[in-house]
């Protein structure tokens, strides 16, 4: 397998819209990057620059050390797996698959070994006679990973692969996804927009806006350690809760609540004392307790867990808006008045939007 | 190059998902041959010198050759054996069929502007029985094929099958 390196990447379009901007990353042998972030925010074409279906206005991208900037996409050694599948209808599963090694004029018998291999690693053994058509979205998804796995690329390409299956099988598809890539031990980039995708696959989570790299980490230093507002209400479902606050002593203070601070935080915020911050709480790190009064607007019971939505006292202004997540079966009615605490916190710099961290 | 046990298997293997593609190839070219064949017939006077019965029989003809030449295309790239006998039967009247239309009109004289000539001349009558033997032999060796694919494919199936049993 390999190691991809893209340093100082940009993506200049003919209009002069620039899509990435200094986009630098170091993929490991055998390492699975998931590139997250909304629509729009440079994801897919930094994925496609890698390809080489688009191309690369400044910067350069190594594969195991070697230039391959300037590469053709057939030249590059890399295997793409698309939202839409991109199967040939008229051919059958295997056809399908041994469709890139017949072009390179490999022995059919390699071929055959190498199909009914990909085809028993994916489950698709029994479905190499059906054409696209009479498989379902999953098994396709299987078919176009197949297709890719027999080409033994150095490196494998998803550009929101999972996107087309509903719930269900997104998350069967997602976890076959996850054992493929411990058994091949390949080098993967793979792009989504869903956090939850990018929770549970990746090895390091680029999380991106606006064609700009925010975090670069593993999936828990991003959840837990956000670097700026939009990693922190980007990543986790419901998102981070954010309030203006002030801070004051050793509490913080809210437009309709006051929240005290541990020591520890105390002195971490010592810089913005009589200063205005940004608090950000994860609906998870709110609990029952009495720091502060919400009255509820919705009650939403997932079985294992209750999602409290409310405001902050009276107020109804966007910012006092809160999210919680209780453990269990809740059953508060609207305009009921809860009592809070919060146990875990994080700080943001109002101006720079960063995370207020120790030593920084 | 030597061809191992192994490859013999892998080469069996394959068969159940590749298409009989040698077989179906050659009842095309079978298809295409017969159309240069009726290409020259009806572009040559045949028509307004010697139209007989045959004649008009030969153009129905061509075309139920067309549409089972097709049939059995399909049929043998999925290797069905019973289309081979269809394929042979096909050969077997191509090769008869020298003897009808090509031959009599190519033996039978007609009079334009008072010279006797043949209805069918030499060249257009050598190029259409070349065209109905090359059709004739296309036809023979694609049934044969397939009948063979068919017989080893099925009995790689049943060893499949009593190995799974």
């Amino acid at each position: 397998m390999a190691q991809l390196n893209l340093q100082h990447i940009d993506k200049i379009y003919d209009n002069n819209v620039q899509a990435v901007f200094d986009f630098n990353l170091d993929v490991k042998d055998g390492e699975l990057i998931v590139l997250v972030g909304p629509s729009g925010c440079g994801k897919s074409t930094t994925l496609r620059m890698a390809a080489g279906l688009e191309d690369i206005s400044a910067g350069k991208l190594l594969l195991d050390g070697e230039d391959i900037t300037a590469k053709p996409a057939k030249d590059r050694d890399m295997a793409m797996v698309f939202q839409s599948y991109a199967l040939y209808g008229h051919m059958t599963v295997y056809e399908n698959m041994a469709f890139s090694l017949t072009l390179r004029k490999e022995n059919p018998n390699v071929i055959h070994k190498k199909v009914m291999a990909a085809a028993e690693i994916l489950g698709l053994t029994d479905q190499l006679n059906k054409k696209p058509a009479q498989l379902s979205g999953g098994q396709r998804q299987r078919v176009a990973m197949g297709r890719s796995i027999v080409r033994n690329p150095k490196v494998f390409l998803f550009d929101e692969p999972l996107s087309n299956l509903d719930a269900k099988l997104r998350g069967a598809t997602r976890r076959e996804i996850l054992l493929l890539h411990k058994r091949l031990q390949a080098t993967m980039l793979y792009v989504t927009h869903d956090q939850t995708e990018a929770l549970t696959l990746a090895d390091r989570i680029v999380c991106m806006s606006m064609g700009h790299v925010q975090q670069i980490g593993t999936p828990i230093e991003l959840y837990d350690q956000p670097a700026n507002t939009f990693v922190a209400g980007f990543i986790g479902s419901p998102p981070m809760n954010f309030f203006d606050v002030k801070v004051s002593g050793d509490e913080l203070t809210g437009k309709n609540f006051k929240a005290s601070l541990t020591p520890e935080e105390k002195a971490l915020l010592a810089p913005y004392q009589g200063k205005e911050i940004t608090l950000g709480v994860r609906p998870e790190d709110i609990a029952e307790g009495n720091e502060f009064k919400v009255k509820v607007t919705n009650n939403e019971n997932l079985g294992m867990t209750t999602l409290l939505h409310g405001h902050i006292g009276d107020a109804t202004s966007a910012d006092l808006k809160v999210t919680t997540k209780l453990k269990g079966w809740a059953n508060y009615k609207r305009n009921d008045i809860v009592s809070l605490t919060f146990t875990r916190k994080h700080f943001f710099d109002k101006e720079t939007t960063n995370a207020i961290r120790k030593g920084e | 190059m030597t061809t191992t046990n192994e490859d013999q298997l892998t080469k069996l293997d394959r068969m159940r998902y590749i298409k009989n593609r040698s077989s179906a190839n050659l009842a095309l070219l079978a298809i295409v041959f017969d159309v240069l064949y009726f290409v020259l017939l009806y572009q040559s006077d045949v028509g307004n010198y010697y139209y007989t019965i045959i004649t008009g029989a030969s153009i129905v003809y061509n075309l139920l050759f067309l549409l089972f030449g097709f049939l059995a295309e399909e049929g043998v790239k999925n290797y069905k054996s019973g289309y081979s006998y269809l394929l042979l039967a096909m050969g077997i009247i191509q090769v008869i069929r020298i003897f009808i239309v090509p031959m009599q009109a190519h033996n039978t004289v007609v009079t334009v502007s008072s010279v006797d000539t043949p209805a069918l001349g030499n060249a257009k009558f050598t190029w259409m029985v070349i065209f109905l033997i090359l059709s004739a032999v296309c036809l023979v060796a694609s049934a044969v094929i397939n009948y063979s694919k068919c017989r080893t494919l099925g009995n790689y199936l049943k060893s499949l099958e009593n190995k799974a049993a």
